[in-house]
């Protein structure tokens, strides 16, 4: 089932076009990660698919143009988490996790908050000040946040996450990232993540989306999409990809120089 | 004819009023030259609270402060339990004055007084509304003789002199006085010109305008004695005026208070004024 | 969404689990400050009047002295009520605008807010007869206190246009902004002061000083309806607020109009500041230390801070007022440098604590 499709999308960021005609495709259940080199257009996609950049172009949210959606329903489907949060105030865990039910049903607040803190392994943390966290902590926190904000909403659902384990230990990464997949499987939520560690990319995705200069440059599962020619020409870096297992690579750089090679866009991805 | 008959039982009725005005046991004076006046008119004793102008003569020393005129508190002064404040027009805030005769105090607010005329007038409702009013007559006489010295003076004057008249302000400030001063009023009774009268109010004095001004005489008027210093003004002793020592630096509330040393103050500005 | 601290699990308990003091107990300290703050403010001045005396005028029976009943009725009670709702109001500003600049630093004085209404309304003072004419004395009802709203809320958003680079608000622009504004606001000051005549002067001493000793009925009927309305729309905002101290995107992506939120946060700001200049003058502080002593007793969520920051900023002012009327009793001390006078100190203490974590 199509959660998001997107046709021709284009973002603009400080006036200035960053991603340009984009076709895009989410499903529930799906997760899809983002790959590309830095400022390759990752965080300004992400930016106009929550609603904070202007776009130009199709973009439709279960069926219905994006516009369509009144912001207080819209937050209910689509959890935006962004790369880095800071609270410098004395909130609490669970007055940070428990403003995710912002306009959500009352009566499934306090079951939601037990959920979303125990599988986030924070239940320990919840009365903690924010400030008096660690970054992965804090990381953890805002999923949290996140988690709750769709967790008990019907129709289509959507998370964006921008770096959502850049701070966390490998374990919690884990952690993290099975919520993540498990919540997408179980509960049919479509996910479009940026994840720089291709490792973890491609262990986590069902499909990777790769961005060059604001174009979407390869897309498809990771064992067709991470080759050592993408990176080459992507990245500007020589790498070899062994399999370990199934899903599992891992990417060994190569002794030699860093180069950087022409691309063409090559792929319009069908739906 | 009707008209007339009520205006006359009118005004006998606001006498009567005015008559029948006990006299005031504890007063506030709100004003410098006022509280002087009390004191030369000899009622001191009745003073209960004065403002923080009023710093002469020394017995107001032990008297209680209200605050400066325009910012009257008004329950600090009610708490002294006055049945007069005795003040000027230009006492301050409106409402709190309002509230005073609310509860029960008269306030009386004498007019400018920057004229001799208006300083005789000034003494005599003072001394009315203290019933002392052979004091207040006594007072203008003693006034009216000191000043005939200085009045002969201004009379065989032949051109006014340009005077300059400075106001210390802080350390490192000089006002100067323009029109609509009572330093200007000063300068007009001794038939002088104020040198810096196309301006309007004190205004902050800059070093070269001082210069330009090419006074005849210089008159200073200090907050304390002692704080005019002119190696703090080089460009003044420069000045053909300082220079021949037509110069008289004073007390800002002696030379300005119109109060009753004003005859000493005319005095002594105009012992600089002749060639 | 604060049902389980509006209803403590553990009846009893002062602290919650986060180790705050629970909302129903901060709002019944809050609540027992105001009330002895009342009894100190309404009790305490230069006019002694006997406990007696004081319970038959509020009682409203007639007294023994005529004047106590003036001096209660007319004079405490306005000043009372009028400081109450003005420290109310300034603290609740305070806590909004320290949210939406996600600051804790960012009192309406600082970003240079109060002088800027208070520029304004000094605007309509001295320039008010020339521009206005025989109209002024309308203007003194009913501009002032306009002019000093739409100069604070024109401060605010000025400063807010400023420091926002990029959806983020730097807070060195921000604290630097306000230095700038300031010294333009005291310039502007100065150069009216030049052009004014005495008697505008005597005002214009009361705009920078602050003062509520000219309190009267009147003032609440001009400004308190503007101060409860900026009070009771802060409560309004306390959601939005919580999710802007995560930052601007995060007020989005919970569903709320960001610029809205935004517009709605400086409208209060500057109508709370600035209603409580027009009658008060400027009083520094109470917007820093108030929020900054309630967060660290009651925690941070503006559902709890703006009601508990309201009474207890009223509670503050009336005290320091109440302390203002007596320290040089009969004369006054202007409550502005009063709240100076405790606020600056505190706000080194703020500042030496952030320097050492």
């Amino acid at each position: 089932m199509t959660v998001l499709q997107a046709r021709q999308l284009s973002v603009a960021l400080a006036g200035k076009t960053v991603v340009e005609d984009l076709d895009l495709t989410l499903s529930a259940g799906e997760i899809t990660v983002l790959l590309g080199p830095n400022g390759a257009g990752k965080s300004t996609l992400l930016g106009g698919l929550a609603g904070e950049l202007p776009i130009t172009g199709e973009l439709n949210f279960g069926g219905r143009p994006m516009t369509a959606w009144a912001p207080g329903a819209l937050a209910r489907q689509r959890g935006v988490m962004p790369q880095r949060v800071e609270v410098n105030f004395p909130l609490t865990v669970e007055e940070v996790v428990r403003l995710g039910r912002t306009g959500g049903d009352r009566r499934a607040d306090e079951a939601i908050l037990a959920e979303v803190l125990s599988a986030l392994s924070l239940e320990g943390l919840r009365y903690r000040k924010m400030p008096t966290l660690s970054g992965g902590e804090q990381q953890r926190v805002q999923l949290a946040r996140v988690l709750a904000q769709i967790l008990d909403s019907q129709g289509p659902r959507l998370l964006l996450l921008d770096e959502c384990t850049s701070a966390l230990d490998p374990a919690h990464q884990q952690l993290a990232l099975g919520l993540v997949r498990t919540l997408a499987r179980t509960q049919g939520i479509a996910v479009l993540a940026i994840v720089h560690d291709l490792n973890l990319a491609a262990q986590f995705a069902d499909r990777l989306v790769v961005l060059k200069a604001g174009r979407c440059v390869a897309s498809g599962p990771a064992e067709e999409v991470l080759t050592p020619s993408m990176l080459a020409s992507v990245y500007g870096y020589q790498a070899r990809v062994e399999r370990l297992a199934e899903g599992y690579s891992v990417i060994v750089p190569v002794a030699g120089a860093v180069q950087t090679a022409p691309v063409k866009p090559t792929c319009r991805q069908a739906s | 004819m009707t008209r007339v008959v009520w205006l006359a039982a009118l005004l006998l009725a606001w006498a009567g009023v005015v008559r029948a005005q006990p006299v005031p046991e504890r007063v506030v004076s709100a004003d410098g030259a006022v509280t002087e006046f009390v004191y030369a008119l000899g009622q001191g004793e009745r003073l209960v609270g004065v403002d923080t102008t009023s710093r002469y003569p020394e017995a107001v020393g032990r008297l209680p402060k209200v605050g400066y005129l325009r910012a009257l508190p008004f329950e600090g002064v009610l708490a002294l339990r006055p049945d007069l404040l005795l003040t000027t027009e230009e006492a301050a805030p409106e409402r709190n004055l309002m509230r005073l005769e609310n509860a029960g105090v008269r306030v009386v607010r004498l007019p400018v007084a920057w004229t001799l005329a208006q300083v005789r007038e000034r003494i005599r409702r003072i001394g009315q509304t203290l019933a002392a009013e052979p004091e207040a007559e006594r007072l203008i006489q003693n006034f009216d003789v000191r000043l005939q010295a200085v009045e002969a003076d201004i009379r065989h004057r032949g051109a006014s002199p340009r005077v300059l008249f400075l106001l210390v302000a802080g350390s490192h400030q000089l006002m100067v006085a323009g029109a609509n001063t009572a330093a200007d009023a000063l300068l007009d009774i001794l038939g002088a010109d104020n040198a810096a009268g196309a301006m309007e109010g004190y205004k902050p004095a800059s070093r070269e305008a001082l210069i330009a001004t090419r006074p005849d005489a210089i008159v200073v008027a200090e907050a304390s004695a002692g704080q005019f210093r002119v190696s703090d003004w080089p460009e003044l002793a420069l000045l053909d005026a300082w220079q021949r020592e037509r110069v008289y630096v004073g007390d800002s509330m002696f030379l300005l208070g119109f109060g009753p040393r004003l005859p000493e103050a005319l005095e002594a500005v105009n012992a600089v004024l002749a060639p | 969404m604060q049902s389980s601290r509006l209803s403590p699990r553990f009846p009893g308990q002062l602290l919650d689990p986060a180790g705050r003091l629970r909302f129903g107990a901060s709002l019944a300290l809050v609540v027992a400050l105001a009330v002895v703050a009342a009894l100190v403010s309404i009790s305490s001045g230069a006019y002694p009047i006997s406990v007696t005396d004081m319970l038959r005028v509020l009682a409203g029976q007639p007294g023994q002295d005529a004047a106590a009943r003036l001096v209660l009725m007319e004079v405490r009670l306005p000043r009372f009520l009028l400081g109450f709702l003005v420290g109310a109001v300034l603290a609740v500003s305070g806590a909004i605008l320290q949210g939406l600049f996600r600051n804790p630093l960012a009192d309406p004085t600082l970003i240079g807010v109060s002088s800027g209404a208070s520029l304004a309304a000094i605007s309509v003072i001295v320039l008010g007869e020339a521009l206005l004419g025989h109209w002024l004395h309308l203007a003194e009802t009913w501009a002032l206190p306009l002019a000093a709203f739409a100069g604070g809320s024109g401060t605010v958003f000025l400063a807010w246009k400023i420091a926002r680079r990029a959806g983020q608000v730097s807070v060195a622009t921000l604290l630097l902004a306000g230095i700038a504004i300031n010294a333009i606001a005291m310039a502007g000051t100065g150069l009216l002061t030049f052009h004014a005549n005495d008697e505008q002067l005597r005002s214009l001493t009361f705009w920078t000083m602050g003062s509520l000793g000219h309190a009267a009925w009147h003032d609440l009927v001009v400004a308190g309806p503007w101060l409860l309305l900026a009070l009771l729309m802060a409560q309004t905002l306390a959601t939005p607020l919580d999710a802007f101290l995560m930052g601007e995107s995060v007020v989005g992506h919970l569903g709320f109009d960001t610029e809205r939120v935004k517009r709605r946060a400086i409208l209060v700001a500057g109508l709370g500041v600035g209603a409580a200049v027009a009658v008060s003058g400027l009083i520094g502080f109470v917007g820093l230390v108030v929020p900054h002593l309630v967060r660290q007793m009651a925690g941070a969520s503006h559902r709890t801070l703006l009601p508990i920051c309201a009474l207890a900023g009223g509670s503050l002012l009336v005290a320091a007022d109440s302390l203002a009327r007596v320290v040089v009793a009969p004369a006054e001390l202007p409550i502005g440098l009063m709240t100076a006078l405790i606020g600056g100190p505190f706000f080194l203490v703020i500042l030496l604590r952030m320097n050492v974590s």
